[in-house]
């Protein structure tokens, strides 16, 4: 069992299809794996802690359907395995509660959705320099 | 001697009682209730028995018996008094036939205080007729008046068939005291009288309770000399004739009588609640003597009169009373089933008018004015709601002589005459008021009120009685017909159910009012969530729009610029939305108030708009700031808004000039800005700040018509005022005041 680069828990099944689009758009050599809810998500990276892979990459949506994404977070850093993987949030809200909740449950960073897909494309294409070149070569 | 004040009231004082005379007609002797001894005699009696009248003072009355007539016996008169004395009454005696001369003679009997007054009369009348008989079919014709007029008309035509005077009329006494002919049957060559109205003066106080003791009193002969009463007592205490038939009339009446031309005169009472009620007067115009017999038929005619009037005018009365109190309930069921409060007073069947005997109402109500009848014109109305508003002081007003007392009134004295208002709200901005027109029938009075006192001969300052009774006809100005007691209980009544009513509606307009706010607020939530929730599919549209124009090569141009137009048209709706979030977010904010540096504030928002729009040739001039009190993040979105729309739209014209500046004003900070670019169409004033409205004159500037939306709701919330000047092409001035806390 191998890991994905990028552990993507999203339930809006259209955005996850462009995010998966948009990935491959920007790095095709990136691999994506997209979990519908928390509690799903939670168990496959049990399995992957098991199997002693864990993802390069971790998006988490917000509202999710079994697990919300602050409480999937705690969860995750109470995986001594996965603490030090990147999570970060991405979601539609703006509401600062839920910025400033994400911050304190461990999040490593927070972003909202762009609007539509080109300007994904373009905020991928920065997390990709940041997480997968930039990031890798300053570890 | 006594002093009269010289004023219509001065035949009150007249001692009519006690005039120590009698009519000439008969005499009268009167004897000390004790030991029936003569104590007063009337100069006259000498001429009826032939001997001199002094000499029977102090002699027992068998002496005056044997007088009379020597052949009867001498206890018949003793005996007649001593059966009265012991009966306590002389009802069943009265009248006692005797001769004198050989003629028929009536004796009537009446004690005053402590003597027993004799009354002789002739027993013949010079009527021919049997009117025993006549007044059986007297009074079942009389019966027959189906309403109170009929019936007095019937009754003065049998009493002048029983008593054949001249002229019968009958007089009803109003509330003032002040009389009038209400009936009349003459013979054909007199003038008529009906109708006529007579001061209160012409038949004073006394004489009226006299009235009410003896309910006939005959005037045989106006010129005839009266025969002095006289006594043998040193004091002369005067004889009280109260309840003498002989009684000698006023000197004041008989000139009265006399000025009419009358010669003789009788007269019926008619009581009403055991209160005079009016007369039968009747008037002949030559001497006139109708006996005792007669007197008592009439008496009788009269009584019969009094109580069928008495039940008629309470039958009448309560009848109208009833039609005033149906109309009133009619008013209050319609209170209920109205919608709006005018409607229900004035377009039922049964209206408001109809509570009162009013030609006209008018109702005044949340500023407007609903008329029904006869009423003055609007602004006349206005004209007495204004008077009333400074003037009454109890919830109901009424007057029968309104342009006396307010003079402008004057204008509309036929339609206003007679007022009554009642209100409805406490600041009297609200009323009702009924009206009744100037009594349009001329009044003749019988004889000017105002003609001048003159002096007696004697030296009294009696007041002259009419020397004429031509009629001299003067128009009531002014005055209208009374408003009853039944009419303003009505009105009392109709008030109460009116305020229930009003006070009913404030109270469900209260309980709509928490309601629309509790909807409003929910309308808030519910757009918000709405506008929330359809972002994300619009970002799917977006999103997959634009991944198709990526990632699909084998699309034509024509399936490109399709696809372009789909994510413009996201893009649009979206801005929307957030305008919308923005709007919503402002009403369920609430306001903190802060002090705010205004010119930082300014600074910062002119360099963002200048920054954003970037306008050549448009010059910004920031004047004075004075600090302002709210929200920092709502009163920058406020300035940002209306800066943003004057660099807007003034960026096109040539030296573009936009000024932000605030001034101190007593209570308030108001703030301006002015632009000099497109303006605004005076036709879209008032939608200026609704959500979503834009002007035809600015479609070719970007924008979504919600900005001055989300101004005016900050504004409101802050509590503080906005609004504008404008001019199409000269410019727009915006104002914004905020309250100094």
């Amino acid at each position: 069992m191998s890991a994905p680069d990028i552990f993507y828990v999203e339930d809006d099944t259209d955005f996850a299809f462009i995010m998966q689009q948009a990935v491959k758009e920007v790095d095709d050599k990136v691999s994506i794996s997209i979990i519908e809810n928390g509690i799903d998500a939670l168990e496959m990276l049990h399995q992957l802690t098991t199997n002693s892979v864990k993802p390069k990459l971790i998006l988490l949506d917000l509202n999710l359907p079994g697990l919300s994404g602050l409480d999937l977070v705690r969860r995750i850093r109470e995986i001594p395995y996965l603490k030090y993987v990147p999570v970060i949030f991405f979601t539609t809200s703006e509401n600062p509660k839920d910025i400033k909740a994400s911050m304190e449950f461990g999040a490593n960073a927070y972003l909202t959705k762009p609007s539509g897909y080109l300007n994904l494309i373009s905020c991928l294409r920065s997390l990709h320099d940041f997480w997968f070149t930039k990031h890798l070569t300053v570890n | 001697m006594q002093h009269f004040q010289v004023d219509l009231t001065n035949c009150d004082k007249e001692p009519i009682h006690i005039p120590g005379k009698v009519q000439p007609h008969g005499f009268l002797v009167s004897v000390s209730s004790a030991n029936l001894l003569i104590t007063y005699i009337s100069q006259n009696a000498g001429h009826f028995i032939g001997i001199n009248a002094k000499d029977l003072l102090g002699k027992h009355i068998n002496e005056l018996s044997v007088a009379i007539n020597a052949t009867a016996p001498a206890e018949q008169l003793s005996q007649l008094l001593n059966v009265g004395k012991l009966n306590k009454s002389f009802e069943n005696i009265n009248p006692f036939r005797i001769d004198i001369n050989s003629e028929a003679w009536y004796v009537i009997i009446n004690p005053s205080g402590n003597q027993l007054v004799l009354e002789f009369e002739p027993a013949e009348s010079n009527l021919a007729l049997d009117v025993q008989k006549v007044i059986g079919r007297s009074v079942t014709e009389i019966l027959s008046g189906r309403n109170l007029e009929t019936l007095l008309t019937n009754a003065a035509a049998e009493v002048k068939k029983v008593i054949a005077y001249d002229r019968v009329m009958i007089y009803r006494f109003n509330e003032d005291g002040h009389g009038e002919v209400v009936a009349e049957v003459k013979n054909d060559d007199l003038e008529p009288f009906f109708g006529l109205h007579y001061p209160a003066s012409d038949i004073p106080r006394q004489a009226r309770e006299l009235y009410k003791i003896n309910l006939t009193r005959i005037i045989a002969d106006v010129h005839a000399e009266d025969a002095p009463i006289i006594t043998f007592q040193e004091d002369g205490a005067p004889l009280d004739l109260t309840h003498s038939g002989l009684r000698a009339v006023s000197p004041i009446h008989i000139q009265y009588l006399k000025n009419m031309g009358v010669a003789s005169s009788f007269s019926i009472s008619l009581m009403a609640h055991g209160e005079l009620w009016g007369l039968v007067a009747c008037h002949n115009y030559s001497p006139r003597f109708i006996n005792y017999k007669a007197r008592d038929a009439a008496k009788l005619i009269g009584q019969l009169l009094s109580s069928a009037l008495e039940y008629r005018q309470d039958e009448e009365d309560t009848e109208k009373l009833q039609q005033l109190i149906a109309a009133a309930e009619a008013v209050s069921g319609n209170l209920k089933n109205y919608g709006n409060l005018q409607e229900a007073l004035v377009a039922g069947k049964t209206t408001i008018k109809d509570i009162t005997e009013a030609a006209g109402a008018a109702v005044i109500f949340n500023g407007a004015i609903t008329t029904i009848g006869h009423t003055p014109t609007e602004k006349q109305i206005t004209d007495i709601a204004g008077w009333l508003q400074a003037n009454m002081s109890d919830a109901i007003y009424y007057t029968n002589r309104f342009p006396e007392i307010h003079t402008a009134a004057r204008a509309y004295s036929d339609t206003a005459s007679g007022i009554m208002a009642c209100s409805l709200s406490k600041d009297l901005s609200e009323l009702i008021i009924w009206f009744k027109p100037e009594q349009l029938t001329s009044i003749s009075w019988a004889g000017k009120p105002d003609k001048p006192v003159e002096k007696g001969e004697d030296g009294l300052l009696y007041l002259n009685p009419r020397q004429s009774f031509e009629a001299w006809t003067e128009i009531v100005k002014h005055t209208s017909d009374r408003w009853s007691n039944e009419e303003v209980s009505a009105v009392v009544k109709v008030r109460e159910e009116i305020i229930y009513a009003i006070n009913r509606k404030a109270n469900e307009i209260r309980l709509l009012n928490e309601r629309l706010q509790l909807a409003y607020e929910e309308l808030d939530t519910f757009s918000y969530t709405i506008s929330h929730d359809l972002r994300t599919p619009l970002s799917s549209i977006k999103s997959y729009s634009e991944f198709l124009l990526q990632s699909n090569k084998s699309l034509d141009d024509n399936a490109r610029r399709i696809l372009e137009r789909v994510v413009n048209g996201a893009d649009k709706m979206n801005f929307l939305i957030q305008e919308i979030l923005n709007y919503t977010r402002v009403g369920r904010a609430d306001v903190k108030y802060h002090k705010i540096d205004m010119a930082a504030l300014l600074k910062e928002v002119t360099g963002e708009v200048m920054n954003a729009l970037n306008p050549p040739n448009l010059k910004l001039v920031i004047g004075d700031t004075p600090n302002i009190y709210g929200d920092q993040v709502m009163i920058t979105q406020v300035f940002t808004n209306l800066i943003n729309n004057a660099v807007k739209y003034s960026s096109r014209v040539n030296s573009g000039l936009v000024e932000v500046k605030g001034v101190v004003e007593n209570n308030e900070t108001i703030y301006t800005v002015s632009d000099n670019g497109v303006g605004i169409d005076v036709n879209y004033f008032s939608r200026v700040f609704e959500l979503f409205k834009r002007m035809d004159n600015v479609k070719d500037f970007e924008g979504t018509g919600v900005g001055l939306a989300i101004v005016k709701r900050i504004i409101e919330k802050h509590q503080a005022r906005i609004w504008f000047d404008s001019k199409l092409k000269v410019g727009t001035v915006f104002y914004v005041a905020f309250r100094n806390l």
